[in-house]
């Protein structure tokens, strides 16, 4: 199974070109997890979510300031300008950091597709006015997507779409609650390769693999020890070289809290009488991104709860360089896992990692680890 | 310079001791055109540390100078590259060698020589030697993207690790080349692109930059010396 | 013999006046029994006010500004919150601010004034972040903020205005229950009123720096619309700055210039580098200033399109006749007219922000434009590569240089005093 997310990430374009002659249905790109997908997959259009290379690329100066936007947003600009996803037919974003707008507006500027929204995720989503507020904005979105694809979004085809998601994301949280075990029976590399694809492709079709995958994974024994159990926080990670350069060095990431693991998929939407509503309720409710997280803090015990479930035994702070969100909870988060008796090793990310270095440091933490592990 | 022909061109080190190397050069210059100091009608002075310059002169940026300096050499330019030890220039000019639009490097993106002298030392190679390295390279490795000084660190790792010199010779050049077109994208490449400064005479790092571009890209005989011809070009023009 | 007549600005001295007794009563308001209370310049000031006449804020923008201008106090400050952990490139207002925390520094003088409350607003991916931190910084101070990332104004409607009203409603309950003061909606109403007045007339201020020669540069601009960044709703402010616009509307009757040699007319962008605005005088040295900016013009002042065409201040509800009786109009009001803040509107889109630079262009008969690529603000740099292409597209000359409002290790002078020469060089201008 994992070969087939392995490919389904390889493969994106390819995918999504071939879903399209297959199916005769429209594509969107999409920048950030709060985007409303139920909405869009109801009207019978596949988001897919819009990832970087990790090629390091010289076409985005012109459009993003290079010196102090995140690596990611340039990223993501470089394959829009490179013609990579030139099969989309929709573009959109959610509201949450700034880096990343740029990249949709360069985007709809330079290349432009036929449909392109802008959603105005609210940020305060600890006020009791933002439930009311997102559901007026998403009403507003499904009269635009309607109007764009010329199909109606009745009830029943959302509450379908709202069924399809929910069970994408209880069977992911089905597969990462094996990881629990003693000796995970799949690899943090492995996992990644899962919920990268779920962003990728069809739920319908991904889910048939998870519920393949479910079938004999938690017999599944992988021929190697688990050794350190880790945790990756962060924003956007997809970096696959990276983490499997860290988990040959003894160690297995069992979880992670950023925005290309749990925060994508973690919490469903209810079954409330009014589905929008409840859709509105879901993103409102779901893990925060720094830049939703106030006031009071959320993420940070969220955060610990994952780690103390996951008996996690150490945590990489993965830091997208120029990152601010991120950048201002680290301090935080940092003193919190530290404070929890969870050593901490921080690394800032680009578009490609120094791997060489960055093994120094990640060998340094695990001997750092393995060393108290040796006292008792 | 007289009546647009070049009587004599002089380089000298810099080193710390600019007032000094500057008036090496000029009396270098003089001595090997057989001329002497009152008969100099005007002079013009461009560069890094210009206002060193000890005596009665004009000054004009690099930019402008530049532009002026390829247009003479090479009429159909329109986009100049100037990448020298610590500065890269991207100049977009006129048919006049008017300066239309023009853009420099930034902090955190920056590609200059000065990278290649310190990849040539980790190398063990003599500077003058990287191009042909580079040239007999066989597969290409990617660097970081964003800072020099990890760019640097990654060459040791690289090392280390036994990756042949040539192909991180060539990953040197391809990084600076990336810097620099992704600096001169900004203002817009336009045909023909000429190459000027001490870089380019880094056979490797052209080649890198060709690629990069997507263009062809040409070297004057000594790219060096282009902004020292447009400030005499200029001279020339005011007196 | 400069080509115009020059005078300093009368006003001067009060302003400088202004800003003094601002900081100091914010230092000393516990000392009668007043309340003080920190957030940033883009708050809603006039809510607070309702809770009575000894209420002062420090807002944190001009505040960070003025610990820039002291590079000394400045480097202590940033070097204090990097050894807390927090990163390099984070907005430098902010690490100024916390700084002056963590060494218990007010940069006028004294330890650093603990406020009672935080009341902020929340339109970069940082503001309310900012105040998070600095809440925990000092112990735990009880905060509220206003989400206001709604849309550009242009497509604001019911549900948007309602989101932004609802939680002003709220703030103002939290604001009763941790201060145990009763709410006062005439002083709300009254500050609402003077807000309106303020940003239309600052706008009024900048209109004038239509004539040549200009009356004001941009760097005596700085100083000036600094105090609506103080207290935007305060009487004072919005007093001061009638008295201003009939002093340039005097100046500009009489050709009065701020630069006699004014040869050049140049617009900048984002804030300035407030450690290194001898930038703004080099530029006279070959006859040419800064007409002012965006931000300058659109940050505090509030504009609108005039009967013919033009760019001009935005009437105010009182002069359109309109009546503020109650709290919820006077919340609604606070709401729409921030709403339509210019400098709001990039962060939806850089499409708007190059419209309004190539009007003020355009209406300000500007030769060139220079762009600072600040590192220091995600907020206001955000798009300004893509305006950088709109406006060559418009066929303006533009130039960039990166650095750094508040962080004075990322400017360099010399490179941007010779990225200035080549520029003015290109202009056709030599030094006088």
């Amino acid at each position: 199974m994992f070969d087939t997310f392995r490919r389904w990430s390889k493969e994106r374009h390819s995918y999504a070109k071939e879903w399209k002659q297959r199916t005769g249905g429209k594509v969107l790109g999409y920048f950030c997890t709060y985007v409303p997908e139920e909405i869009l997959y109801a009207a019978e259009v596949l988001p897919v979510r819009i990832l970087g290379s990790h090629e390091p690329s010289d076409l985005t100066e012109p459009h993003i300031f290079g010196g102090m936007f995140c690596p990611f947003s340039r990223d993501c600009l470089a394959q829009g300008l490179k013609g990579r996803y030139d099969y989309l037919d929709g573009l959109m974003i959610a509201q949450s950091c700034l880096h990343i707008r740029q990249t949709f507006a360069s985007w709809q500027k330079h290349r432009p597709v036929d449909f392109s929204y802008y959603l105005c995720m609210p940020h305060n989503v600890q006020s009791p006015h933002a439930e009311g507020y997102l559901a007026g904005e998403l009403s507003q979105f499904k009269e635009a997507v309607e109007e764009w694809t010329g199909r109606k979004i009745g009830t029943n085809e959302l509450n379908s779409s709202i069924e399809t998601y929910n069970k994408s994301r209880r069977l992911l949280n089905a597969v990462y609650a094996t990881r629990k075990q003693e000796n995970p029976p799949l690899t943090g590399e492995e996992a990644m390769e899962m919920v990268v694809s779920n962003q990728l492709t069809d739920k319908s079709e991904h889910n048939r693999a998870l519920e393949e995958l479910l079938k004999g994974l938690p017999e599944r024994k992988l021929n190697r020890p688990t050794g350190t159990r880790l945790m990756l926080i962060g924003s956007e990670n997809d970096d696959i070289p990276f983490i499997r350069m860290l988990e040959s060095l003894n160690a297995t990431v069992v979880v992670d809290e950023h925005c290309t693991g749990t925060r994508y998929f973690w919490n469903e939407v209810d079954s409330g009488e009014d589905a929008l509503r409840a859709v509105a309720r879901r993103y409102v409710q779901r893990p925060p991104c720094p830049t939703k997280d106030w006031m009071p803090r959320r993420r940070i015990e969220h955060t610990l709860q994952l780690a103390k479930n996951y008996q996690v035994q150490g945590a990489l702070l993965i830091q997208q360089k120029f990152c601010d969100p991120h950048e201002l909870d680290i301090p935080a988060v940092r003193s919190a896992l530290e404070g929890a008796g969870i050593p901490t090793l921080f690394l800032e990310f680009d578009v490609t990692v120094p791997i060489g270095p960055f093994k120094t440091r990640c060998e340094a933490f695990l001997e750092m680890l393995q060393q108290e592990e040796d006292l008792f | 310079m007289e009546g647009g022909k070049i009587l004599s061109q002089t380089k000298v080190l810099t080193g710390l001791e600019t007032r000094q190397a500057v008036e090496a050069a000029f009396e270098e210059a003089l001595r090997t055109a057989g001329v002497s100091k009152n008969n100099v009608g005007r002079i013009v002075v461009t560069g890094v540390g210009k206002q060193e310059f000890p005596f009665e002169h004009v000054e004009v940026s690099e930019v402008k100078a530049d532009a002026r300096g390829v247009i003479f050499l090479f009429p159909a330019a329109r986009t100049v590259i100037d990448v020298g030890a610590e500065e890269g220039r991207g100049i977009k000019c006129s048919a006049e060698g008017k300066v239309v639009d023009f853009t420099l490097n930034e902090k955190c993106a920056a590609g200059t020589g000065s990278f290649t002298e310190a990849m040539a030392r980790a190398l063990e190679v003599p500077v003058e030697k990287l191009g042909g390295l580079s040239r007999q390279s066989t597969q290409a490795i990617p660097m970081n993207a964003q800072c020099a000084v990890f760019a640097e660190s990654e060459v040791v790792s690289l090392l280390h690790a036994k990756t042949a010199k040539p192909d991180i010779a060539r990953a040197v050049h391809e990084a600076i080349a990336s810097r620099i077109s992704s600096m001169v994208r900004k203002i817009g490449v336009e045909k023909e692109v000429l190459l000027i400064g001490g870089l380019a005479k880094n056979a490797g790092f052209v080649d890198a930059l060709k690629t990069d571009l997507g263009l062809e890209v040409f070297v004057p005989q000594e790219p060096e010396f282009v902004g020292a011809l447009g400030a005499a070009l200029i001279a020339e023009g005011e007196s | 013999m400069p080509k115009y007549k020059t005078e300093p600005l009368k006003c001067w001295q009060k302003a400088k006046e202004i800003r003094a007794n601002y900081y100091r009563d914010y230092a000393q308001a516990k000392e009668k029994g007043g309340l003080r209370w920190c957030g940033g310049a883009w708050s809603f000031g006039a809510i607070p006010a309702g809770l009575g006449d000894d209420v002062y804020p420090l807002t944190g923008e001009p505040y960070a500004a003025s610990i820039a201008w002291d590079k000394e106090f400045s480097t202590q400050c940033l070097e204090a919150v990097e050894r807390k952990g927090f990163a390099r490139d984070l907005c430098s207002y902010m690490r100024n601010y916390w700084g002056s925390i963590l060494l218990n520094r007010y940069v006028f003088g004294g330890p650093f004034p603990k406020p009672d409350f935080v009341w902020q607003d929340h339109i970069c991916c940082s503001h309310a972040k900012w105040y998070q931190v600095a809440s925990e910084l000092e112990g735990g101070i009880p905060m509220f903020c206003i989400d206001v990332a709604c849309g550009p104004y242009s497509e604001i409607n019911q549900n948007k205005l309602d989101y932004v009203v609802g939680q002003m409603h709220d703030g103002i309950e939290w604001l009763e229950k941790i201060t145990q003061r009763k709410y006062d909606d005439e002083k709300l109403i009254a500050a609402v009123k003077d807000e309106c007045r303020s940003t239309s007339l600052w706008a009024e201020v900048c209109l004038l720096n239509k004539a040549i020669p200009a009356p004001l540069d941009e760097k005596s601009m700085f100083s000036l619309y600094v105090l609506g960044t103080l207290m935007k709703h305060s009487p004072v402010v919005a007093d001061f700055y009638a008295e201003m616009r009939d002093e340039v509307k005097d100046r500009v009757a009489r050709g009065i210039a701020a630069v006699p040699d004014e040869r050049c007319r140049l617009m900048s962008d984002t804030q300035p580098p407030w450690g290194f605005l001898k930038v703004f005088r080099y530029l006279e040295e070959f006859g040419a200033l800064s007409i002012g900016s965006l931000y300058t013009f659109g940050l505090i002042g509030m504009w609108e399109d005039q009967p013919d065409g033009s760019w001009g201040p935005k009437k105010t509800p009182q002069e359109k006749g309109m009546e503020i009786k109650d709290r919820d109009t006077a919340l609604r009001v606070l709401a729409e007219w921030n709403l339509a803040k210019p400098e709001w509107q990039h962060f939806y889109s850089p499409r708007h922000k190059s419209e309004m630079m190539i009007r003020i262009a355009k209406e300000w008969k500007v030769n060139g434009i220079m762009l600072h690529y600040n590192r220091g603000c995600e907020g206001l740099t955000l798009g300004i590569a893509e305006n950088r292409l709109d406006l060559v597209k418009a066929g303006f000359p533009v130039m960039t240089f990166e650095g750094n409002m508040g962080d004075e290790r990322e400017f360099d002078v010399e490179m941007v005093s010779s990225r200035i020469d080549a520029f003015l060089e290109n202009l056709n201008l030599k030094k006088l």
